[in-house]
């Protein structure tokens, strides 16, 4: 019985393994995107700086790891070598050594990591840009994201093209919708989205292309499907395209804005000529003024049952 | 209004009859349950269940009972991890799985809690329990009756995160179930109250447990050990649990004041009216780091006692381990901010929160070489214990690798909430606890039970467990680094699909893991005569819990014994060059004093069940009840003086003399 138990398991296990590594093989071709593939200053630095931590590890885990399995074989009671020294259990020497190496590893990452976080800020404007960098607001909604032009006066939902080699600042909150994260993982840092707070992250798309941007914060039912277009073109063709919305599309007005709050999940792009100035700002007041018991959304729909 | 005072919220509806997998999986449970009552009906166990179990104020019994319910909430927890790989292997492109977005949010809600709070915690207790007394040379925890209501509170907190399965529903929010979400707007149904009230009651539980542990290991060491002589076990409890006692009232005040947001429509967490989201998440991770030291402490201390076992050496560079200890105790306080550098704090408050993590790596690094150490120049015995040590090594410092390498803030706004991330903490957490763990559980089994696991059916859990941990979770670190996020129900880019499909086999190769070391406990039991642990010295190991009979008898031992050094039993045995026993015969034995069984821990329990569950569902007259038998019931308790007695010298005598005669037996043929 065993026997058999014992065939079945090994038998098992062979066909597991080359499963499993045929699938690696052919998933080797995965489509290359977020740090793998940066698209932006701020990606290509963190992954350098990923790598570059990478590397420092491997100074200590290396070691570690092939000595583990050398001494495990080596010492091994079968192989009865003859250095065995069962109360050798201490040595000034030694222990120095491994409080000292990591040490000074972790010194030199700290170092790094304190330059490193200054420069690499979210809230921080990219060094050597020296024009003011493009604004663009962005609301998570249950479950979709609002883009405002202030500028140039327009908003899109999922969807947002930005000029190549322009810095871009993104203002970030959230409306009606739990705490959520925006992300665009070729172009950089993710950041959090909180009604009632503004977060901000500064961006810059190096080269032209459709990059996925998403939301990385668990935030209800629709939280898989919040992602959003990233267009990043050459400057002359981001006018081109400002203008081909305000020519075409409907202003967003609070009634507009109103349906937007409504729960949704994978909404088209949409596009508006034509955002009240301030309408970030009310947003945020809104929630940052509302007192008593009730959700200041609360009125307008219930959250949950909305959907169905 | 009685009907509302009675029934709260609660109505036949919120049995989910039109959902197959719950009912079925509630089916299953109620068979299970049906047929175990049945069994002790029929065999007329329930006195025997009774004064011997449900009562009991035994360390060694509160232990195994610890285990047997992580064991238990494992299969529930693995379940849960199943179905989400399965989920994501399916759901790619246009394909939405077979788990809706409402289920499977429940699913990892419901995957991380159990693993943490009712596997893991559990399983921990369970070590300290059968370990700790008899390391320190102790008959018995500090409060006996403490630790038996610990248990219970454990249980109860499990068992009402069980109910939700068939009652109403669970959180779905996360397992740490951050507001505005598990605010009443966001998440109106019961499964965020749940979520509240089982931690709450499973956390006054395990705090209660820290205090135990700590006042046991302050107070109850026998003569001669110093604190320098405790076993590094004990030390890494004692910083553990120092650990509990300073973080888990933050847990409970935190989702206290959650609930009072939920149930009197509070502001301390809600996005408007002057409440504070981020307020909740620094709270919550305050308790929520040091519990992942909590759980990964007491890990270390196995594999200090493991490896020095299996090495047959002693420990390498026992002080530097203590005072690693106690530095990784002290810096896990000062690292929480680490958990949520994307919510926009300054550049210095994110580099200082990144290099105060860094540096946690120093005496963990520390801890790993002289684990090496303790190998190099030993008589290394792979038995299943020493494995699972072998696959730590390397899991372990994988999982710290990229740790270190997240708490560069820069790096970690690229990976914060991917898989890349989820793949870290699995890599520690299996790697470092659950492997550790599992060491500590085959390795004090025979003292516990009194005869070995079985090796061959541990081998092959053993080998189903890393081969299918790597399957799982390397290539989330490739998914994670590509930006796919974790809790995701289903993802548009088929190229990703091949990695969940890996993952997915990974799962299935833990579950055939775990069936091993199902049918390992089975085949054990079985042949348990054959792999009886007469000596109770099984692995010629060097503390004292080694140096009395397995399973180690009531009273644990027959005189408490006098410590010169660091591995007292090492020093005996190598003192006399025997076993290191005396006969019994020539010991004047004196009458031991005993605590007796209580069922008042049991009751209380039972009680802030049903005060829980009265409150989930805001049933104001059941919650009453239990909040109010609760009370009484403990200060009943108090009124009973008849709570200790002796066992008298002849018993101690002749239980030594049997096992000395069965050693004898053993040696002499």
């Amino acid at each position: 019985m065993t026997q058999i138990v014992t065939k079945m398991v090994k038998n098992w296990l062979k066909w597991t393994m080359l499963v499993g590594i045929l699938l690696s093989l052919t998933a080797c071709n995965l489509q290359l995107s977020g740090l793998l593939d940066p698209k932006g200053v701020i990606a290509f630095e963190e992954r350098k700086l990923f790598f570059d931590t990478l590397a420092l590890m491997m100074i200590v885990v290396l070691p570690v790891i092939i000595m583990s399995f050398a001494f495990i074989y080596h010492y091994q009671v079968s192989h009865r070598t003859r250095d065995y020294k069962p109360n050798w259990s201490h040595s000034h020497f030694l222990e120095s050594l491994w409080w000292g190496i990591p040490c000074i590893i972790i010194v030199v990452l700290a170092v790094i990591t304190w330059k490193k976080t200054i420069l690499l800020d979210p809230y921080r404007q990219i060094p050597g840009q020296t024009a003011a960098p493009m604004v663009i607001q962005a609301i998570a909604l249950p479950w979709k994201w609002v883009f405002i032009y202030p500028e140039e006066n327009i908003a899109t939902v999922n969807y947002v093209e930005v000029p190549v080699g322009r810095e871009v600042e993104y203002q970030i909150t959230a409306d009606n919708v739990a705490m959520s994260a925006f992300f665009i993982p070729q172009l950089g840092s993710q950041i959090y989205a909180m009604a009632g707070m503004r977060t901000r992250l500064h961006l810059i798309a190096s080269v032209p292309g459709d990059f996925l941007g998403l939301n990385t914060q668990f935030n209800g039912d629709g939280f898989s499907d919040m992602t959003f277009m990233v267009h990043a073109v050459e400057p002359d063709q981001m006018q081109a395209w400002v203008t081909q919305v305000k020519q075409s599309a409907q202003p967003l007005t609070p009634e507009a804005y109103g349906q937007l709050l409504n729960p949704s999940i994978a909404d088209q792009p949409k596009f508006y000529n034509g955002v009240a100035p301030d309408l970030f700002q009310q947003v945020l007041t809104l929630y940052m003024n509302t007192s008593g018991t009730v959700h200041p959304r609360d009125n307008q729909l219930k959250f949950h049952n909305s959907l169905n | 209004m009685l009907e509302n005072l009675l029934f709260g919220k609660l109505t036949l509806d919120a049995i989910p009859f039109h959902t197959p997998i719950i009912m079925g999986a509630a089916v299953f449970m109620g068979l299970v349950i049906a047929i175990s009552l049945g069994l002790i009906t029929y065999y007329r166990k329930w006195h025997y269940l009774w004064t011997e179990w449900l009562t009991t104020v035994d360390h060694k019994k509160i232990g195994v009972m610890y285990l047997l319910l992580s064991g238990v909430m494992l299969l529930r927890g693995f379940s849960d991890a199943i179905l989400m790989r399965s989920q994501q292997a399916l759901a790619a492109g246009t394909h939405t799985g077979y788990l809706p977005p409402e289920h499977y949010n429940q699913i990892f809600t419901a995957h991380g809690v159990i693993m943490i709070f009712f596997v893991a915690m559990p399983m921990m207790f369970a070590l300290l329990n059968m370990a700790i007394p008899l390391q320190i040379g102790a008959r018995d925890v500090a409060y006996p009756y403490l630790n038996s209501l610990s248990f219970w509170l454990t249980f109860v907190g499990a068992m009402l995160c069980n109910v939700s399965l068939v009652i109403g529903d669970f959180a779905a929010v996360g397992w740490l179930a951050y507001p505005p979400l598990s605010e009443l707007y966001y998440s109106p149904s019961v499964g965020v109250d749940y979520y509240i009230w089982s931690l709450q009651i499973a956390g006054v539980g395990t705090l209660l447990g820290g205090i135990n542990f700590i006042a046991t290991i302050m107070k109850m060491r026998c003569p001669g050990m110093t604190l320098m002589r405790m076993p590094v076990f004990v030390w890494s409890t004692l910083c553990a649990m120092i650990l509990v006692a300073l973080s888990f009232p933050i847990l409970t005040v935190a989702l206290g004041l959650l609930e009072l947001d939920r149930f009197f429509g509070m502001h301390f967490f809600t996005e408007f009216a002057g409440g504070n989201v981020m307020l909740y998440v620094n709270l919550i991770w305050a308790w929520g780091h040091p519990e992942v030291y909590i759980l990964i402490l007491p890990a270390f201390g196995v594999f200090s006692e493991v490896v020095a076992t299996f090495s047959q050496k002693k420990l390498f560079g026992y002080t530097t381990m203590v005072y690693a200890l106690a530095i990784i105790t002290f810096l896990s306080f000062i690292v929480w901010l680490h958990h949520f550098f994307t919510m926009g704090a300054g550049a210095d408050v994110n580099a200082f929160f990144g290099i105060t993590t860094m540096i946690i790596a120093i005496p963990t690094g520390v801890k790993v070489f002289n684990w090496l150490f303790t190998m190099y120049k030993g008589r290394i015995i792979l038995s299943t214990p020493m494995l699972w040590v072998t696959a730590f090594f390397t899991t372990f410092v994988i999982g710290g690798m990229t740790g270190v390498m997240m708490a560069v803030p820069p790096v970690d706004f690229q990976v914060h909430n991917s898989l890349f991330l989820v793949a870290h903490f699995h890599n520690v957490i299996i790697g470092g606890v659950l492997f550790g763990y599992f060491a500590g559980v085959i390795f004090w089994f025979p003292k516990a039970f009194g005869f070995k696991l079985d090796e061959k059916w541990g081998r092959r859990a053993f080998i189903w467990w890393v081969v299918g941990f790597y399957l799982a979770f390397m290539p989330l670190y490739v998914l994670g680094l590509s930006g796919v996020m974790r809790r995701t129900q289903h993802y548009d880019n088929l190229s990703y699909q091949p990695y969940f499909i890996v993952a997915a086999l990974g799962a299935v190769c833990i579950l055939f893991g775990i069936m091993s070391q199902i049918i390992q406990v089975y085949v054990s039991f079985r042949d348990r005569k054959a792999l009886r642990d007469i000596t109770g010295d099984p692995w010629n190991a060097g503390t004292l819990e080694w140096s009395m009979a397995s399973p180690a008898p009531l009273y644990n031992f027959a005189v408490l014994p006098t410590v010169t050094g660091l591995d007292q039993f090492w020093i005996d045995k190598e003192n006399q060059l025997t076993t290191g026993r005396v006969n019994p015969q020539n010991i004047d034995y004196q009458p031991i004093h005993m605590p007796r069984n209580t069922g008042a821990g049991f009751i209380i329990a039972i009680f802030a069940g049903v005060m829980g569950f009265g409150l989930v569902w805001h049933m104001l007259i059941p919650g009453l009840i239990g909040f109010v038998g609760m009370i009484l019931t403990g200060i009943i308790k108090t009124f009973n003086t008849d709570t200790d007695y002796y066992i008298d010298a002849e018993t101690v005598k002749r239980t030594e003399l049997a096992h000395f005669m069965e050693v004898a037996a053993c040696t002499t043929k």
